[in-house]
Formats: structure tokens, sequence, C-alpha cells
């Protein structure tokens, strides 16, 4: 909560300037790989993940920005690249078994793309054990950062994609709709990686029934269902803690227009801790802008077209808290 | 997070306890806006009840930390409370409780003592809420001491089944409840559970996250 500290630093648009060499022992893994999600089509998750990309890209960072909607295929068009070459699509089909082959170039350096264009639309998602081998790819790439956009919805090919860190980005405007649509998805999340990480077989479907929004035991939150968990069995009560404190979404909340846009960003942190007991970050805004579509429109990231433009400074602010060291997660969390 | 009846104002305004007096307006101002009535980020989350429950608190802490003369009191409390609890390990002792409970007096309906309390017979919230007052016990005493948030506490005396949760809850709390209260916990949970079970709404009516 607390303001941006002195106001010419907290407006720059400086893109925060990559170390020339990563020093060994360095706090951020290489590369990071962070998902961008959000439940709701439209609320500008590739436009945010594409203009965080380039942003990144124009502070010297090596960045490999990821379509990951593979039946709404669009971030090569965001970045420039009317035609790519090649596509996710071609590991899906296991055409192609190295991810490292899929990268192109985009028009702007240091930003590079793997596209999910020309999708098998019989069978556009992979499988469970496929996600998980594309991913372990990903890790492996040579880049500073994986930034991968993620289709709508909640579909376990979307939420796999999600969990694979604990940097997932939830791209929200403020809408009723997109509200409700991005507490449904951090749910998602949080239940889909509680139930990949119990081991006993009964409490794994008693996550499932948890999930189920008319569920029988009356578990409403993540804090009913870690009780009932403990109280069956307390090893996996600490897994569960484990798993709590580890899941932080990170939100951004897109198309703001006014002081109270921006303070939803810090109200939906405090209702989801407050009743899903999930410790969310704030990672930044977006201002609503004419030029934002006109961005889109002439397929560029807005913050290479516009360098100067107020939606820059909001994604170099972004940046910058993306390489922050994370705040550790507050002392209630962590007591048993 | 706590639940919130565990959290102290500090916790529920989320703010450390250093915060300045103007930390505490703006954590104050935001957590107003954030549980206000037809709040955006409330949207398809908050419930009837649960929402005023933290809206109450949130004005109970703004009250007792936006006074300097009622911050430094607070702040001496709590620091006592560590210390005791630094002295002995949770959860707390229900025989510590007997000298908690022993002075207080809720309201005039306290003196209205009625002597059925030892007979058999059902234990409805009615006859729990008089022996309560009776035995000169506060609801929020009984949370202090049990843990269990004061509204549920209350839900249960005004028997509003459908705003309780899972039955398993509501087991634990009655028998902490009555413990609290001289009762013996395993007859009163077991006359008040066959009340919560005949009326509760069927659970398949029940969501989750109810939306309004």
């Amino acid at each position: 909560m607390t303001a941006t500290s002195g106001q010419p630093a907290g407006m720059s648009a400086a893109v925060p300037r990559a170390p020339s060499a990563r020093e060994a022992g360095s706090r951020i893994p290489r590369p990071l790989l962070v998902p961008f999600g959000g439940g709701k089509g439209g609320v500008g998750k590739t436009f945010v993940t594409a203009n965080l990309a380039a942003t990144l890209a124009r502070g010297g960072y090596s960045v490999i920005a990821v379509d990951g909607d593979l039946e709404g295929a669009n971030l090569h068009t965001a970045l420039g690249v009317p035609r790519p070459r090649s596509s996710v699509a071609e590991f899906v089909a296991q055409r192609e078994e190295d991810v490292q082959k899929l990268v192109e170039e985009t028009p702007i350096e240091n930003l590079r793309l793997i596209s999910a264009v020309r999708p098998n639309l019989g069978a556009p998602q992979p499988s469970h054990s496929r996600r998980v081998a594309f991913i372990r790819a990903l890790r492996q790439l040579d880049a500073d950062f994986v930034l991968l956009d993620l289709g709508a919805g909640t579909d376990p090919a979307v939420m796999d994609y999600f969990m694979v860190c604990d940097d997932g980005v939830v791209v929200l405007v403020p809408e009723p709709t997109s509200v409700e649509n991005a507490y449904a998805f951090m749910r998602a999340a949080f239940y889909r990686r509680l139930r990949l990480t119990l081991v006993d077989p009964e409490l794994r479907k008693l996550v499932s029934v948890a999930m189920d929004e008319r569920n029988e035991r009356g578990i409403r939150t993540p804090l009913d269902l870690m009780r009932e968990v403990e109280s069956i069995d307390p090893a996996e009560g600490a897994r569960f803690a484990g798993v709590m404190r580890a899941f932080r979404p990170r939100i951004v909340v897109n198309d703001v227009r006014s002081a109270d846009d921006i303070k939803l960003g810090f109200s939906v942190r405090s209702v989801c801790r407050r009743y899903f007991a999930i410790e969310a970050d704030y990672l930044g805004y977006v201002n609503h802008t004419e030029s934002a579509s006109r961005s889109v429109r002439a397929c560029m990231p807005l913050v290479a077209q516009k360098p100067r433009s107020e939606a820059a400074v909001y994604f170099a602010r972004i940046a910058r808290k993306l390489l922050a060291p994370r705040a550790a997660a507050p002392a209630e969390v962590e007591a048993p | 997070m706590k639940p919130l009846s565990e959290q102290d104002y500090y916790e529920t305004l989320e703010i450390p306890r250093d915060a300045s007096a103007e930390d505490v307006t703006r954590a104050y101002n935001l957590a107003r806006s954030t549980y206000a009535e037809g709040s955006l980020a409330g949207h398809s989350v908050f419930s009837e009840g649960d929402v005023e429950v933290i809206r109450e608190r949130i004005e109970m802490a703004y009250q007792a930390l936006s006074d300097p003369e009622l911050r430094a009191a607070y702040d001496a409390q709590l620091a006592r409370q560590s210390e005791q609890e630094h002295a002995r390990p949770t959860p707390p002792d229900p025989a510590a409780l007997a000298v908690a409970v022993s002075s207080a007096v809720d309201s005039i309906e306290s003196l209205e003592l009625d002597e059925i309390d030892d007979e058999d017979g059902e234990f409805d919230g009615q006859r729990l809420r008089r022996v309560r007052l009776r035995n000169g016990v506060d609801l929020d005493q009984i949370a202090a001491v049990t843990k269990v948030n004061p509204t549920y506490l209350r839900f249960i005396e005004e028997e509003r089944f459908d705003d309780l949760p899972a039955a398993v809850y509501v087991r634990g709390f009655v028998k902490c409840y009555a413990t609290c209260i001289g009762l013996d916990p395993d007859r009163v949970a077991k006359s008040y559970m066959q009340r919560y079970e005949q009326n509760r709404e069927s659970p398949k009516q029940r969501r989750i996250f109810p939306r309004r």
C-alpha cells in the first residue's frame, strides 16, 4: 500500500535495465516463467503480455513470448509477426519435439516468439502429459523471461499452465464480470494445484468435492478445506498449508479510468485474503487509452510504438515490480 | 490469514503495528470501500451476514486505532496478551476460562434466572442463551476463549441454522460454548445437533459461494 517513492522515479517510463551478466546465485530463476490468465476473454491478457514483453525487451532482457491460446492464437499479431513460421501446434501434434526450434524473431529487439497458429482444430489441446513436457521445455529455453499468454476460461488446459510457477499474473478490468471470473480463475488454480499436491486419494477426492460449488460438506473457502483436511490427516494438512503459502497470484488491473479503478487491485487482494485465504500481490495497473486499441490495430505493442506514452510508464512500473524481490509472505500466514 | 475473530485490529485493517496515523486512515478508507455495499471487488463473493461482520469489525478497528489514546491502550493490551501467550502455550486451557468468565453481567435478561437448565430436555438456542446469561457470560468472552467467531455463537443462540457452517464445525462450536457456560458438552451437542439437522435447509440448496 506504499505510494511510489519520489515522483520522478514513480512517473518515469525508464525501463529497468538488465544486469550485464547474471551474477551467479541470482535470486530470479532463469528463465522466469510468467503465465498470464484471468478467466474472462477480452480483458487484455494478450495486450498486457505483449507490452510487458516489449517493455522487458527494451530494458535489455532476453524475452520469449509464448502463445498458450491454441484456440484463439493472436499474440503473434500483437507482436508484429503476421505470418509465424512455426507454432506450438507442431509440438502438440508431435511433429516437432524440440521446443527451441519453435522460437522465432519479432521486429522488436531481444523479443522472440512461440506462436500458436494453425492448430489442429479437431484436437487443439495437448494432453496433460504433453502439457507437462511443454512446460518443462519452456524452462530450458535460453532467455531471461518466458511470458505465457493463456486463453480464457478455467479449462484444465489453461490451469495447468498457470500453475507451473508461483508468479502467475491474473489480468482483470474494472467490471463485475471480469472480477467474478478472476476470482473463479484463482480458486480453480488453487484447487487444482492442491489436488495435484495431496498424496492420499481420499483427500484428493475431498478437494474435488470442494471444487464443486454445490458441495454438500459446506466447504466454502480454502480455509474451510484446510481445517477439514487437517482433521483427517495432519501431515497432509501441513502440505496443504505449504501450498497455500506458495500460491501467490499477482494482479494486474487493465483499462483503469479512475482512482477507484486503481484501488480495485488492493480491494481484490484484500478479498482474496479474507475469503479465499489466498495471498495475492498487486502488480500494477494500465490506464485506459485510445492508443491501446490503435496499437492493436497497428499490430504493434503500444510501448514499442509509443515509448513515451502514459501506458509505457505503467508497464515500466509493472516490469520493475516483476523484477523486484517479492515481499515475504505475511507472518500470520507462516504460522502453523 | 486468521479468521476475523482471531485477528487483532491491525490485522483487520491489514497494516503493520507501527503504521502511521495516515496509514491507518488510508487503510480504513480502502477497507471501507472494499467491503461497502455494491463493492466491485466483492462481486460474486460477498454474502449477506458475513460482510456485515467484516464491516463492523473494520469500524471497531478504526475507532480504536484512529484515536491516539485508545490506540496506546490497545497496544498495551496486545503486548500483555502476547506475553501471556508466550508464557502459556496455545490452545487456551478450558480451565483458565472459569476465571475469565466469572464476573460478567450481560444485560437485564441475566437477572431473569430460570431453574430448568440442569434438568433433562432439549437444549435449544434460547435455553443456551438463558443459561449463559444467568451465568453472567458474554458471547465475546466465549469467543475469546474458544476462538469461535462471535457471530457464529450468536447464530447458534438464534438458531440461524442456515447461516451456520457445516455440521462438523457447529458441533465443535456448540461443545466449546457448552463448556464455557458450565454445561455437559456432549449432552448439549447431541441435543442441539438434532435440532440443527432437522431444521437446516438441504445442503444441496446451498452453494459454496452464495450469489446475490
